[in-house]
């Protein structure tokens, strides 16, 4: 039986190698998978030195630097360990289960195979994944040149690493599974052992404290935090309480194969400990394991669908419409009804979204009078600027990945392209419809980067052309334009799903392999191109018209002349734009793409 | 009223309907049949408006299909054999939605008996995700029926329903084309077909093998035979291949 299950993991491997790289003899996979390669190479791979020789660092100063930055990914790892099983505990699933697909759940669960068999195969199952992390991570995050080691030391250790943790989180669910079907104190149980862990983190916090204290009150202390490190590892107590998390990133710490060959023999004993509890377990998972199975098809299916998977919850809930929806009228506003109420299912309730709105107003209201406040202090002169740099960058985002994240638009309504063709509406009232509501999000957005940043630039007024008339004009000139950016931002993915069906549909896989990823960078660097064609332009006619006419017609007025005419090429484009959209959408039609 | 006049439709080099003409007269219902490849469904799409035709030309009540197609769609309604619908919008919030875009103005009042007649007057406040396929089915046609359409196109209508409401969709379709419908049904139940079509197209490759009443189509295949039914009819006439 393990043959068989053994021959249907591999054989899946090799067919799914197989299949992608025939699919390279699609155009849309091989340019992809030629982005994503020269980007490995040209931003990852060639600036991290990872096919390189070692930055050059004096020996002392890599052992040292070494050694804090050990300490340091250490204590960061173990925390996040052991947060993570006493999460298990204190919150544990209601059917834990083990992580199978659909179809070997359709498969597997009835044949004959022992249970045993099946953690087997699950476990070898989840190996595959774990190898390939832990070789990938260690080719692309060299640190060869700062804390010693080599990559085939990484790799290794970062699979023991990989593989204890994913067996104790099997194992804890297990345990907890197995206690909540036999025990009639199971909360007992999860008490107590959530008492243990938090006494042995504050026994470890205890005895470190003491190390601490003491190197703190020592004369000179600044001496730097590699003495703090050795002054810990010196403390006999401390280094018996981590003895598990040395065990374990023993191996990935190790700078030499004299010291690999010593770590390694405790931790491959710690990993062959929890591999004997999760394998000899007698805890029902298969409820569990089917549940968790149809929470991943339908996160999925979701994403295929262009939202974004929630890990949660996945039954979308009945909610009121955002407004009342009149029968009669612009029937562009049904769809940003629609929308809207899918965005509020799918991204922000009502309650969520009037707090995240009067949070923002508020805070954007208090801006301007809390660094004329800190003016004194210099404050203003700090913080001033750096709100300024970081509402720009908000903006900047906001129109280069919000249309990736807000998709509550044609491509969210892919698989019902052909019930909204049967709509008497024109090709581009309906794309202007169902761009509506991710429009608007946007909108708010910027409207909030826009409102912070001109509170936030010079709020005591020591720019003398910086009147409030100037700041006013710019401000409204600036929310006017916000609306049709997003437009225009959000025509180029909708564009791209309608011309390039099948990129469209290949890049949403979540069976996506480096090609996809060289996709999605093909995606992303259309947008940025979108994005600098749109504004660009704009924003030269502006300033030469706001230079050339605040001269005769003063600032204000000149502004509000800059800002009409960006706002006359805005809408000439949007309109462009939209009739463009509508009509490749009235010929589009998905069916092709599978012929 | 529907008029085609050599519609034809090609996907790259493989042409998947040509030369198809036909009309269908209100309260006529005509049966589109044919093996599984045979353009059927092709045919609903280019006629309800979902992908353009290659060549030919449709009217749908009066209206040119390729000049004014927001007209044409104003007066037709299509009825997929997969249920489409939006998965965050309840029943009531789907008709709402569809009344919104046809500009139906009184549609609660028309809205309350299309839920009575299809049963899911209980449902109105429920999600798709929550409905059988059947149920989907059903709203689906309540959406398609809201503005009251003077031409249908049903593709597979019966899928997924229940034996009583396969009674009900039948009567439906006959008192809708009683009441001035004109109507386009594609089905492989030829029994449906039978008790349901006033006429009935048979379509092969792409191509019209035979048209007309359910009478004249099975005297031309009948042989000089009294009595044949239309599956008989329908083995003859394409030859008992799919293809």
């Amino acid at each position: 039986m393990a043959r068989a299950l053994l021959y249907l993991r591999v054989t899946t491997l090799v067919n799914m190698v197989v299949h992608r790289v025939r699919r390279m003899r699609q155009p849309k996979y091989l340019v992809g998978f030629a982005v994503a390669c020269m980007y490995f190479y040209f931003v990852l791979l060639r600036r991290t030195g990872a096919l390189g020789p070692a930055s050059p660092v004096a020996a002392g100063d890599r052992a040292m630097a070494g050694l804090v930055a050990s300490a340091f990914i250490c204590t960061g790892a173990s925390l996040l360990a052991l947060v993570r099983i006493a999460w298990a505990w204190i919150s544990p699933e209601e059917r834990p289960g083990l992580r199978f697909s659909e179809a070997e759940i359709a498969f597997l669960f009835p044949a004959p195979v022992a249970r045993r068999t099946l953690i087997h195969f699950r476990l070898l199952s989840a190996q595959l994944t774990i190898l390939f992390t832990s070789v990938l991570i260690a080719v692309f995050f060299n640190r060869a040149g700062f804390l010693g080691g080599n990559r085939t030391i990484h790799a290794v250790g970062w699979w023991v690493i990989l593989s204890t943790f994913d067996l104790h989180l099997n194992g804890t669910k297990l345990a907890l599974s197995r206690l909540r079907e036999t025990s009639r104190h199971f909360l007992l149980w999860r008490v107590c052992v959530v008492a243990a862990i938090v006494l042995y983190a504050g026994a470890v916090a205890w005895s470190a404290s003491g190390i601490v204290d003491a190197y703190l009150s020592r004369p000179g202390a600044g001496r730097g935090p590699a003495e703090l490190v050795e002054s810990l590892m010196a403390s006999p107590a401390f280094r018996w309480l981590i003895l598990p998390f040395r065990i374990v990133l023993g191996p990935y710490f190790s700078t030499g194969y004299g010291e690999f060959a010593v770590a390694i023999v405790p931790a491959l004993l710690l990993l062959a400990l929890n591999y004997h509890w999760v394998s000899s377990s007698e805890a029902r998972f298969e409820e569990g394991s089917i549940a968790l199975a149809e929470k991943r098809a339908a996160a999925r299916a979701a994403l295929q669908r262009g939202e974004a998977p929630k890990l949660g919850a996945f039954k979308p809930r009945a909610r009121q419409g955002p407004f009342p929806l009149s029968p009669q009228g612009l029937p562009e506003v049904a769809f940003l009804w629609k929308n809207l109420l899918s965005m509020r299912s799918s991204l922000l309730g009502r309650r969520a979204l009037v707090i995240v709105i009067v949070l923002l107003v508020w805070m954007a209201s208090s801006l301007g009078p809390l660094l004329a406040g800190q003016a004194r202090s210099g404050g203003a002169d700090v913080y001033g600027p750096l709100i300024v740099g970081f509402c720009g960058m908000a903006a900047a985002y906001t129109l280069l990945l919000g249309p990736q994240i807000a998709r509550q638009d044609l491509r969210s309504d892919l698989s019902n392209a052909d019930l909204l063709k049967t709509y008497p509406l024109e090709g581009w009232r309906l794309a202007l419809g169902e761009l509506l509501a991710p429009t608007a999000l946007l909108t708010l957005i910027l409207w909030f980067t826009i409102a912070a940043a001109a509170a936030a630039v010079d709020p005591v007024g020591k720019i003398e052309w910086l009147t409030r008339g100037v700041r006013v004009t710019a401000v409204l000139g600036l929310c006017a334009a916000a609306p049709l950016l997003c437009l225009i931002q959000l025509l180029v993915p909708n564009s791209i799903m309608v011309l390039l069906p099948g990129w469209y549909q290949a890049s949403r896989s979540r069976t996506a392999g480096i090609e996809m990823f060289g996709q999605r960078l093909i995606f992303g660097v259309v947008q940025l191109f979108f994005a600098l064609l749109v504004i660009l332009p704009s924003a030269g006619w502006a300033a030469l018209i706001i230079f050339c006419s605040q001269h005769f017609l003063g600032a204000c007025p000149a502004i509000a002349l800059g800002a009409a005419a960006v706002l006359l090429i805005l809408v000439t484009e949007a309109a462009v734009g939209l009739w463009w959209l509508g009509q490749r959408f009235e010929r589009f039609d998905l069916s092709t793409e599978s012929r | 009223m529907i008029e085609v006049e050599a519609l034809a439709k090609q996907y790259g080099n493989f042409t998947a309907v040509r030369g198809l003409s036909f009309t269908v007269r209100p309260g006529e219902v005509l049966g589109l049949v044919g093996p599984n490849g045979a353009g059927k469904t092709t045919t609903l799409r280019c006629l309800a408006g979902i992908i353009p035709m290659s060549s030919g030309s449709a009217r749908i009540a009066g209206h040119d299909l390729a000049v004014d197609p927001v007209a044409a769609k104003r007066a037709l309604a299509f009825f997929p054999d997969e249920p489409r619908l939006f998965e965050y919008l309840t029943v009531r919030q789907h008709l709402a939605f569809v009344a919104r875009i046809y500009g139906v103005a009184d549609y609660e009042a028309l809205a309350a008996p299309l839920l009575e007649e299809l049963e899911l007057s209980e449902k109105a406040d429920v999600l798709p995700g929550e409905l059988s396929r059947g149920m989907k089915q059903k709203l689906v046609i309540a959406c398609g029926l809201l503005h009251s359409p003077r031409v249908m196109f049903f593709d597979e209508p019966l899928t997924g329903l229940d034996p009583l409401g396969i009674r009900r969709m039948k009567d439906s379709i006959i008192r809708r084309a009683r009441g001035g419908a004109a109507v386009v049904l594609s089905s492989h139940l030829l029994n449906l077909l039978e008790e349901v079509c006033t006429h009935v197209l048979i379509l092969k490759k792409g191509e019209k093998v035979a048209d007309g009443t359910l009478a004249e189509v099975a005297a031309r295949f009948s042989n000089g035979e009294a009595g044949v039914s239309l599956e008989e009819v329908f083995i003859r006439a394409t030859g008992g291949s799919e293809h």
